[in-house]
């Protein structure tokens, strides 16, 4: 039964009834209780489960022959309610070489639990209250968070442009991280020509001339975008911003 | 509540008036406010009246028959400033479920889906409405900055069935509903704006103002356009002493350290307070725009909005009938060189456009088709007034008009980075100064910035400043901090590190961690020596003190290391600090900063305390409820 444990030291007493046994609490790895008239106090049982390590077994062999199959019940209730756990009964192996004064029957094994005393388990994660915030009642007035709902925060649906493409209507978000804002920000134009500075004509060949009139009139792709009127064949006047390279 | 003689003579006023409310932040509520209004006026409504929430006295509210409400909502969820009063009225538990009973009212909101909190400001306001008792006339109508058309996407069709609905019920509200979406009418009707003119000898010589600061006073009490906004001024007009450079030269950003004395007197002001500055205009601009206009410089005019609901805080009744350069009044009040016009505007000046093809353009700039068209010319381009005016060369728009539509010349504001305990004399400010280019690759800049930069404190100047409360409330010493930083971000809290160092030599003063954020250490690491310094030794940031300096260097390795990256790294002091009772204070220019900062909190929480998301996420506002979590956020 206890094959496979090994002891440091193997220690026999007596216990009294109403005595507390020899040992420091939860100093013991294994107890094997030999009982008569298969009762165990349950005085007993607190001792051994106090002297016991955690996860330490008892052993209490069975003192009835053989031939009595009776399940030790009594034994095992008194263990199950002393806390123990995996509580169970089974006959000797008949091939044990051990020596052992475990001859037939039934003995009852069970094991002492493997958490240590006092300390907390959390079954599962448990929230803990923060600290109160003392708010003055300022009870003239009601709280105003409760007069909106989950669904007040729902973002609207805007108009859906097929792809984000600077000219389609939709404009760029203000933390926009598709490149659309940079896009807006650089206007798609023609380049504007020496000949176009020095002899501005109609840069769109529209034959009513508007690109002088400023931009309110311009096409949007007008190289003259930006500028300030002008009269046709007056040279244009650039400002530095014009000269610097488009990046 | 038995009525008043007043209560009841307004009921009588209220039950044929539609009253459209309006919270604007940066002026797009009230521009789509005074659109309803002009549409109810086209439709024949025979009373509308279009107010700033901050103008109305809510109790008032039952007596009215219809009311629309026209909200934005800032980037946290938060309601626009002069929504703030109003809305707590609002939230009073002892109205009851029947306080609007009789009241209808349609509620279209202003926001950005791209927040987390879209149009929280107006989803609110149209369920508690209800919950008093309103009965809508419409579903709420959501406007959304993300949308190609941005807001106006969604009032064109909202405005539509609101006129629909109004008339099917009441058709003595709109008697001529028709006429408002009738391409074939096009009546302007009249500005809002009286003026009246003087010419240089009609003014007795002792009636004119010469004080600089009781000029400005009277130009901005004067402006219609302001008459919500202002509130009169300015107190201070404060000299530039300092003007140094904090990031290398080369980087690509200019921050700058400023440093302003008041050289008449003591400037009193507390940590965490904003100051406010009123930027001079390009002087060769305002001229250009007088020329473009055909007005005289020098004719003195009085200037009065025709339908005045509400005076202006601080006016007195004499200030009405000052006089005032014309010229004068251009520079200080309205915006020709900076902010962009909106679509109103372009649809005035179409009426007074006298070449075919301009007023086709700026019809067509108006109308909703010619939406997107208009966004590109105009708000992409950062297109000024003047520049608008000059690329319609033929339009010819009376002064009055554009007194009324030129958009105000407002005041910006500033986080003040400096403790009056350590400069009793002087406030400080960390500004970065702004330039972009358009996407026709015009260069533009930001107008209070670089007229600020470009102040020589070595020779005379003047800056008309209002100090105002910040939204950083002051922390006690004996409250540890958790500040988080980047960028600019860094301003109110070297305020609040230099008043801490200032307290600790007569006090005990609590730990405070800050985390810093910027590009490079070797360029744009804001007032290094000064964070050095004081996290040595037993400066409020060392660690002998219980302090900490944290910095991420977002470029200098590969990976991008931001400061909630920094903040996680340091979880366990962080939760500690928290746990002793701490404020957390985020400040910065970006908009995903602090919503990115508070997910690496609520991680925190998570982790050193094992709870889930959903419980971290509701501590951390209630904390923002007790003044222990607070954001500043700039754009």
């Amino acid at each position: 039964m206890l094959r496979g444990y090994e002891f440091e030291q193997v220690s026999f007493c007596m216990h009294k009834p109403g005595g507390k046994l020899p040992f420091d609490d939860g100093s013991v790895g294994a107890v094997l209780a030999v009982v008569e008239n298969e009762s165990l106090r349950e005085q007993l049982v607190a001792e051994i489960s106090q002297v016991l390590k955690a996860g330490g077994r008892v052993l209490v062999p069975s003192s009835a022959p053989s031939s009595s199959q009776k399940p030790n019940t009594d034994i095992e209730r008194k263990l199950l309610m002393g806390g123990f756990v995996e509580v169970q009964a089974s006959t000797a192996s008949s091939q044990d070489n051990v020596q052992s004064i475990i001859v037939s029957g039934l003995n009852v094994m069970a094991k002492k639990a493997s958490w240590s005393m006092g300390s907390s388990f959390p079954l599962k994660k448990a929230t803990k209250a923060l600290p109160k915030i003392q708010i003055d009642d300022d009870s003239e007035l009601i709280d105003e968070d409760s007069l909106l709902a989950e669904e007040d925060l729902k973002k609207p649906q805007l108009p859906v442009v097929g792809d984000c493409e600077v000219g389609a209507s939709r404009k760029a978000c203000k933390n926009c991280t598709c490149g659309r804002a940079e896009a807006e920000a650089k206007v798609e134009k023609l380049e504007l020509t020496a000949e176009q500075i020095n002899n501005p004509q109609s840069a769109c060949g529209s034959v009513v001339w508007v690109c002088g009139l400023g931009d309110a009139f311009r096409c949007g792709t007008c190289p003259y975008g930006g500028l300030p009127p002008f009269k046709p064949g007056e040279k244009v006047s650039l400002s530095g911003n014009f000269l610097a390279a488009d990046i | 509540m038995a009525p008043s003689a007043a209560e009841a003579d307004s009921a009588a006023s209220s039950s044929g008036r539609l009253l459209v409310l309006y919270a604007s932040q940066t002026g797009n509520a009230m521009d789509a406010a005074e659109r309803v209004g002009r549409e109810a006026e086209r439709g024949g409504c025979p009373a509308v009246d279009v107010l700033s929430m901050d103008g109305f006295d809510p109790s008032r509210l039952p007596s009215e028959r219809f009311v629309v409400f026209v909200v934005s909502t800032t980037g946290q969820g938060d309601p626009p400033d002069s929504m703030k009063g109003f809305w707590r009225d609002m939230l009073r538990k002892d109205l009851g479920a029947q306080w609007l009973e009789g009241v209808r009212h349609a509620v279209f909101g202003l926001g950005d889906s791209g927040y987390q909190k879209y149009n929280f400001a107006a989803k609110k306001l149209d369920r508690r409405l209800s919950h008093l008792g309103a009965e809508r006339v419409v579903e709420i109508g959501l406007g959304d900055d993300q949308h190609p058309s941005g807001y106006e996407g969604a009032l064109d069709p909202w405005l539509l069935s609101l006129w629909k609905s109004l008339n099917e019920t009441n058709q003595s509200l709109l008697p001529r509903v028709s006429d408002i979406n009738d391409p074939n009418l096009s009546t302007l009707g009249d500005p809002k704006v009286h003026v009246i003119y003087y010419s240089s000898n009609e003014v007795p010589q002792d009636s004119i103002l010469s004080d600089p600061q009781k000029i400005m006073n009277s130009a901005r009490t004067m402006s219609p356009a302001l008459q919500f906004h202002d509130d009169g001024g300015p107190p201070y007009m404060l000299q530039m002493v300092a003007n140094q450079r904090l990031t290398e030269e080369g980087s690509d950003r200019d921050v700058r350290h400023f440093e302003l004395e008041d050289p008449s007197s003591a400037i009193s002001y507390k940590t965490g307070d904003a100051l406010e500055i009123l930027a001079s205009q390009n002087p060769s601009a305002v001229d250009a725009f007088i020329e473009r206009c055909n007005l005289d410089p020098d004719c003195y005019v009085t200037i009065r909005g025709k339908s005045v609901d509400k005076i202006s805080k601080g006016s007195a009744v004499s200030s009405l009938m000052d006089r005032i350069k014309l010229k004068t009044f251009v520079a200080l009040t309205m915006d020709i060189a900076s902010a962009s016009p909106r679509r109103y505007f372009f649809e005035v000046m179409s009426f007074f456009s006298t070449a075919e093809h301009e007023k086709e353009k700026l019809q067509y700039f108006a109308s909703p088709e010619g939406r997107d068209d208009l966004y590109q010319y105009n708000q992409k381009e950062s297109r000024t007034v003047l520049e608008v005016l000059e690329d319609f060369p033929s339009v010819q728009m009376p002064f009055e008009w554009l007194v009324q539509l030129t958009p105000p010349l407002k005041k910006r504001a500033f986080s003040i980075s400096s403790s009056p305990l350590a400069h009793p004399n002087q406030i400080h400010l960390t500004v970065s100064i702004v330039s972009w280019l358009t996407p026709f690759k015009r260069t533009r800049h930001g107008l209070c910035s670089t007229w600020l930069a470009g102040l020589n404190p070595r020779k005379d100047n003047t800056i008309p400043c209002w100090i105002h409360q910040g939204s950083l409330p002051p922390p006690h010493p004996s409250v540890a901090l958790v500040l988080i930083g980047p960028g600019t971000g860094c301003a109110p809290f070297r305020a609040f590190v230099e008043e801490r160092a200032a307290q600790t030599v007569a006090e005990p003063t609590a730990p405070v961690l800050f985390f810093f954020g910027c590009r490079n250490q070797d360029n744009d690491f804001l007032y290094k020596d000064f964070w050095l310094t004081h996290a040595q030794d037993e400066g409020v940031l060392s660690s002998k003190k219980g302090g900490g300096l944290f910095v991420a260097f977002s470029r200098d390795q590969p990976q991008k290391v931001y400061v909630q990256h920094k903040i996680k790294e340091q979880s366990a002091r962080v939760w500690n600090l928290l746990l002793s009772g701490a404020a957390v204070y985020i400040a910065g220019s970006s908009t995903k900063m602090p919503a990115d900062v508070t997910a690496a909190l609520e991680e925190v929480i998570c982790k050193e305390h094992g709870v889930k998301k959903e419980d971290a996420s509701k501590w951390l506002r209630d904390l923002e409820r007790v003044g222990r979590f607070n954001i500043e956020a700039w754009s």
